[in-house]
């Protein structure tokens, strides 16, 4: 069994909706137009729980199992259709959107990792988040999210009730092990099981349960 | 605890990991100018032969294996970097069907890489990253921090992405593309090669005598631009400072550079610009000339070449580069023979993300 660091969560969100979610607050988030109008949906989600958090910078450590679905499809369909490819949607369409996009917002100019585990995406996300705040003695912003709002995703979507979804923690390591728990499985029903953990970590800070053990 | 490389084995357009070094030093580009992605516009593309990518994934990881000391990976951690998984498999089910009736989600994700290799070889436990053309370097600067705190004793890296249309066509998009062999560094320069590789690393917390140390890892990000450099080398230049700190070296201790070293205008002139900031005349270039860019396999693929230079005592020419844009870095025209002690190989990504890793030989 590799080596388990209990971990303090400081601050915890959730978002979901079964297609659009309505209110993702961008236009305060993100103040300036040309910047915000250029934002992926997944990157709408996790600025919004980054800002929900409290977290204005620093190390991030990101998930997404299918990531920017929505530019992938816009570039296979102009590949397709033999039309012009939109340099934006290529630039968006890397998995690491999202976190950029927070960087260039706030200028953080700190690690951005970006985990892309499959069904294990958000567990592999905190344990990638704990190992850096061990390292680095820092809060991190572990953050995951889902954005499957693509037409025609029925033709392949039969896991997920919710098209868009994120869940973020902010966390740092214990001062000591006492009262620490195991991650229980507090899944939100039908969301989508790439974030099934930091759910669970969610509803567990929502419980008072604020110190748990992650193997890393 | 420190972190050793102590076997390796890739795949790329230039063949495996020896016929890549022959054609390192020997200035042979395996680059072929391609019609088959975009049919009315030749693009040089760095192209693997293989007859089912997965299947070659295998066979890399398995020559590591077994010229590793373990029997099996059954207590070994994969991380592996890609950045696009299983897109081209996702896209030939799209482009024939109109549809995604065919496609397998899982196998479209990033996670297909480490699935695959998982099913193959039962793995304690297996991570993927995908911050695009970083990914793989990203993975060593897990593996060493997870090695440092002794949560694992072994951790393979695993670097592969394979061609498809949406990187080719999406780089042409952003009109970056070279029509030949690219030309890093080189004044006038045409652009970059889209290219696929598989390069794996097992990194371990014991020595052996023929290890290379994983020394020191450094990121950052740029704050600047989703696709653009910072132009003043901020965010390269902090990920090499920040890995020289990691390694507890100086500047001056680095005897080569393997560049990122795309070969488009903007990546070079401002990893040109910061390693003739934060260096003293080491030597520098880019492999991407052989290779073409293997995206999130880069940095697994240029670690090897990294470990390779320090085993081999020889510093790489830049292979296309007739007339340096930028003449006061230290370019080598021809391979230079020396005694190599630290490598610092630099891997950066759209979103700025930057990451620097830092390889040393052991006397």
């Amino acid at each position: 069994m590799a080596k388990k660091v209990a971990i303090n969560i400081i601050a915890a969100a959730k978002v979901f909706a079964p297609k659009k979610i309505e209110d993702l607050e961008d236009k305060r988030i993100v103040p300036k137009m040309m910047l915000r109008r250029r934002l992926t949906r997944n990157a709408k989600i996790m600025l919004f729980i980054a800002d929900r958090c409290g977290f204005g910078g620093g190390k991030i450590v990101y998930g997404s199992a299918f990531g920017e679905l929505q530019s992938t499809v816009g570039i296979t369909d102009a590949i397709l259709n033999g039309t012009q490819i939109s340099p934006t949607l290529f630039q968006n369409s890397v998995y690491n959107s999202a976190p950029s996009y927070f960087s260039l917002l706030n200028s953080d100019k700190d690690e951005i990792i970006t985990i892309s585990s499959g069904m294990k995406t958000s567990l592999a996300a905190l344990k990638t988040a704990a190992l850096q705040a061990l390292t680095s003695k820092e809060r991190v912003l572990c953050v995951a999210t889902e954005c499957l709002d693509i037409e025609n995703i029925e033709e392949v979507n039969s896991c997920s009730a919710y098209l868009e979804s994120g869940a973020g923690v902010i966390l740092e390591i214990a001062e000591d092990e006492d009262g620490a728990v195991e991650i229980e499985a507090l899944r939100e029903e039908g969301v989508i099981g790439s974030l099934e953990a930091l759910f669970s970590l969610v509803n567990m800070q929502e419980k008072k349960l604020c110190k748990v053990f992650i193997e890393l | 605890m420190k972190a050793f490389i102590n076997e390796y084995a890739s795949l790329s357009c230039a063949g495996d990991t020896e016929a890549l070094m022959e054609a390192i030093y020997s200035k042979k580009s395996a680059i072929s100018i391609d019609t088959s992605f975009m049919s009315d516009t030749p693009v040089g593309l760095g192209k693997m032969e293989y007859e089912d990518f997965f299947e070659s994934l295998k066979s890399v990881v398995k020559r590591v294996l077994e010229n590793s000391n373990l029997e099996n990976f059954h207590k070994t951690l994969l991380i592996v970097g890609s950045s696009v998984g299983g897109m081209a498999e996702s896209e030939t089910h799209y482009f024939k069907d109109k549809n995604y009736k065919s496609i397998d989600p899982s196998r479209h994700a990033i996670s297909v890489i480490s699935d695959t290799l998982q099913d193959a070889f039962n793995f304690y436990d297996t991570r993927a990253i995908s911050t695009a053309c970083t990914s793989s370097a990203n993975a060593f600067l897990l593996a060493k921090r997870l090695i440092a705190v002794g949560a694992y004793e072994n951790v393979l890296v695993v670097g592969a992405d394979a061609l498809c249309y949406t990187t080719v066509c999406g780089f042409y998009a952003l009109s970056v593309l070279s029509s030949k062999a690219c030309t890093p560094f080189q004044e006038g320069r045409e652009g970059m090669n889209v290219a696929e590789a598989i390069a794996a690393v097992l990194v371990q917390n014991e020595q052996q005598s023929d290890s290379i140390e994983l020394c020191g890892v450094g990121a950052s990000s740029d704050a600047y631009h989703m696709t653009n450099p910072d132009p003043e080398a901020g965010g390269a230049m902090s990920s090499m400072q920040n890995a020289l700190d990691d390694a507890g070296l100086s500047a001056k201790e680095i005897d080569y550079v393997n560049a990122h070293g795309t070969g488009t205008q903007a990546n070079d002139k401002v990893e040109g610009f910061g390693v003739e900031t934060l260096f003293d005349n080491v030597y520098v270039s880019s492999t991407k000339a052989i290779t073409g860019h293997t995206l999130g396999a880069a940095g697994a693929l240029e670690a090897i070449i990294s470990c390779e230079v320090i085993k081999q005592g020889l510093i790489p020419p830049q292979t296309n580069c007739k007339d340096l844009e930028n003449s006061a870095i230290n370019i080598p025209f021809e391979s230079v023979k020396k005694d190599v002690n630290y490598v610092l190989s630099n891997s950066f990504a759209f979103g700025g993300n930057n990451t620097s890793v830092i390889f040393g030989g052991l006397k």
